[in-house]
């Protein structure tokens, strides 16, 4: 087992249990922090791929954004008491065996992978650079990018629609 | 391509016409005549005149049967802006942005009916979404809008979040976006969880059963004007995306997934038929004929032929403008219940006439549209020789949907009451009777739209 | 990273889905389930990114697919909270159940 072995087991183990806190915590503020620490490790997990580029967006756009954003609207709206009623049993229930069917077909897709192809990354290193992706991005994808603009201006005035005060 | 381009400017210019503009006439009037060109555009680009040539590296492909569905949608749209947009000032103050958001919408349905990678679906599908779910909550102070506005966003992001994780395990198995079939064989599981996934993604977006629990409580919760253009327009959208997706890339696995989609659409004829006939608001009734009407629908995905094609198409224009045609009328008055249409034709006669012959299209009664699209898809089912049951419990579950809108057609013609009264202007009933007009015309001569796939 | 099995860290991110997917159905507080969702897109990032390194590492396509979910779920979280603002303005109350004149 060596040092990469090790911390990807760690980071893993960080990962689920965090994310497991997210959704067993009572109180949301809890759940808001639990949130950020497993983005931090997603992040980390991002790194040992080398994807740098990625790493860092995720900081600087999950916990460093969105989370705030809800922090925020958990402050605001003094959300942090922690009486939850619980949801009907039968509901849960359902929830549970919906998702149990569909984690034994995904398990079953993804037990064999590993023998279908087995290609180490060749090209290490720099790919998930910023430089690169930039060319690809204003290259390839420069269609996808600029209809997502298209996308951020119907949010955005749909965010000032809703929250405007009449 | 006109199309996506256009769509996209109107919604800008609507956006900075809210505060540009400050009569309501003038915003309508802009959004309507933006809708005139948009279309206008569209056929052009039917007739081979582009305005925008642009390199999409084989992401977008607007091929004649897409764009044909586009116009059909833009004829729609404008059929409803020109029916019902005098009843979006009742939502709220905002009334330059809502026509701004539906016509992103509408940029967002030119993507998804033309999309040739995931990831154009993925955010075609999102743009038609993000809107939706505003307008949906529009009216701000109902309490029922707000939550229904909720429930759609969970419900929307959770089947977002199916619909990534296909395109993920998809990608994973073929390494790349482009839609253009599976070839890979033996067909590995990751491709059949993807599709699965894909699958459930897109009978959430089109409200088939067992993923339909959202739709009578977005529709009856959102203001009817912005029901009236879900159901409808948007709804057929995601059927064309559907079929587009397994068209273009799950051809090849048509046998595995038959079973499966016929066994989809018996229950959402099945659930969406049955529960229709128990509700006692008409708004809701209709959301139930929304899900009963994509059963129909389904049989075009289970099909998967050239009827099939034809048959969607001609599914949509008939669906679309008979509902915008019965929500317009539906607006007008005050009570949703049954009750509500009581006396209804001794106080309306000219719209009693016209929602009637709405009805009878959406009942599937001969000499209207409505006929010629169930028509269509059972040859479309029956082409396949499989499943022949599918064809004759359609058959029986449209007998049962004739019940629930006749009672409707009944409580109009047949019941006492003192009726309410309502004030439609002149060019409103001019707008429904030529609206009548084309469904009927669509009833008899279904060619002209069908000629439009080949010509 | 090679000495790792691409299975392993593909269970990694199915768990996240699962777990994701258990918040969504379970929890009754709106922001938690809005988190839960949170959940669900990074596992399928997650997905993407490593079928991208493992299986087709000359090409970037799967790191574009993560880029373009990292931004529309900003764009859709902004919308979330909006409406969830605008929820809890008119009720007090942004648990699911309590704001129901409807049946689920």
């Amino acid at each position: 087992m060596n040092i990469t072995q090790i911390l990807f087991w760690f980071l893993s183990a960080l990962t689920v249990f965090s994310a497991l806190m997210v959704v067993v915590s009572k109180n949301p503020v809890y759940s808001v922090l639990w949130l950020i620490f497993t983005f931090f490790c997603i992040s980390g997990h991002y790194i040992m791929l080398n994807a740098q580029f990625l790493f860092i967006v995720n900081i600087i756009v999950y916990a460093g954004a969105i989370m705030v954003l809800f922090l925020f609207v958990i402050m605001l709206m003094n959300l942090n008491q922690s009486s939850e009623p619980k949801k009907h049993r039968w509901l849960r229930m359902a929830g549970v065996v919906a998702g149990g069917c569909l984690l034994l077909v995904l398990v079953a897709a993804l037990k064999n992978i590993d023998i279908k192809k087995q290609v180490a990354e060749t090209n290490t290193g720099d790919i998930g650079l910023i430089g690169n992706l930039g060319k690809v991005l204003f290259n390839q994808y420069v269609v996808p990018f600029e209809i997502s603009s298209i996308l951020f201006l119907s949010a955005m005035v749909g965010t000032v629609v809703i929250g405007k005060k009449e | 391509m006109n199309a996506l381009l256009l769509t996209a400017v109107f919604g800008v210019i609507m956006m900075l016409s809210s505060f540009l503009l400050t009569s309501k006439t003038a915003i309508r009037g802009l959004a309507v005549s933006g809708m005139v060109i948009v279309l206008a555009a569209n056929v052009l680009e039917m007739m081979g005149i582009v305005f925008f040539k642009i390199d999409t590296k084989d992401m977008i492909a607007f091929d004649r049967f897409s764009l044909l569905f586009n116009s059909i949608v833009f004829i729609s749209t404008l059929v409803y802006f020109l029916l019902s947009a005098r009843d979006m000032e009742k939502v709220g103050i905002n009334y330059g942005e809502y026509f701004a958001l539906i016509f992103f919408v509408l940029c967002g349905v030119t993507l998804s009916s033309s999309f040739h990678s995931l990831l154009i679906l993925f955010l075609g599908i999102e743009i038609i979404s993000i809107p939706l779910y505003i307008l949906t909550g529009s009216d701000k102070r109902n309490l029922k809008s707000n939550e229904a506005s909720l429930k759609y966003f969970l419900l929307g992001a959770f089947s977002t979040g199916l619909m990534l994780m296909g395109i993920a395990l998809i990608y994973g198995a073929t390494g790349t976006f482009s839609t253009n079939g599976i070839t890979t064989s033996p067909t590995s599981a990751l491709v059949i969880a993807g599709m699965l996934l894909l699958m459930f993604s897109m009978a959430f977006k089109v409200s088939a059963a067992p993923f339909h629990f959202w739709t009578p409580d977005v529709y009856d919760g959102a203001p009817t004007v912005f029901t009236s253009f879900m159901a409808t327009i948007v709804k057929v959208a995601a059927f064309i995306a559907f079929m587009r997706l397994f068209n273009d890339e799950f051809g090849s696995l048509q046998s595995r997934w038959q079973l499966l989609i016929a066994l989809i659409t018996a229950i959402t004829l099945f659930i969406g038929n049955i529960t229709a006939v128990f509700q006692q608001s008409v708004k809701r009734m209709l959301a139930y004929s929304s899900i009963s009407q994509a059963g129909f629908m389904m049989m075009a995905i289970f099909a998967m032929n050239a009827d099939a094609r034809e048959g969607l198409l001609l599914y949509s224009a008939a669906y679309c403008l008979a509902t915008i045609g019965i929500f317009a009328v539906l607006m007008k008055l005050k009570d949703y219940s049954f009750d509500g249409f009581n006396a209804f034709a001794k106080q309306q006669p000219l719209l009693a006439a016209t929602t009637t012959i709405f009805l009878l299209s959406l009942a599937g009664i001969p000499l209207t549209a409505g006929f010629l699209s169930k028509f269509w898809m059972i040859k479309a089912v029956a082409g396949t020789g499989k499943y022949l049951w599918l064809v004759i419990f359609a058959v029986l579950m449209a007998v049962v949907s004739v019940y629930y809108y006749f009672r409707v057609i009944q409580a109009m013609y047949f019941k006492e009451g003192d009726g309410q009264t309502i004030e439609a202007s002149l060019p409103f009933k001019w707008t429904l009777v030529l609206l009548a007009g084309i469904i009927v015309l669509l009833g008899v001569f279904p060619n002209w739209i069908i000629y439009w796939l080949y010509f | 990273m090679s000495s790792v099995p691409m299975s392993h860290i593909l269970f990694v991110s199915t768990a996240l889905f699962f777990i994701g997917m258990y918040g969504l159905f379970t929890r009754r507080n709106m922001i938690t389930m809005l988190m839960a969702i949170e959940l669900i897109l990074n596992s399928v990032n997650i997905n993407f990114v490593v079928f991208n390194k493992y299986l087709y590492p000359d090409k970037l396509d799967g790191i574009f697919f993560t880029i373009f979910i990292i931004t529309i779920a900003a764009a859709e979280a902004a919308v979330a909270i909006a409406i969830i603002i605008n929820l809890y303005r008119s009720h007090r109350s942004i648990d699911v159940e309590n704001a129901s004149e409807m049946k689920w």
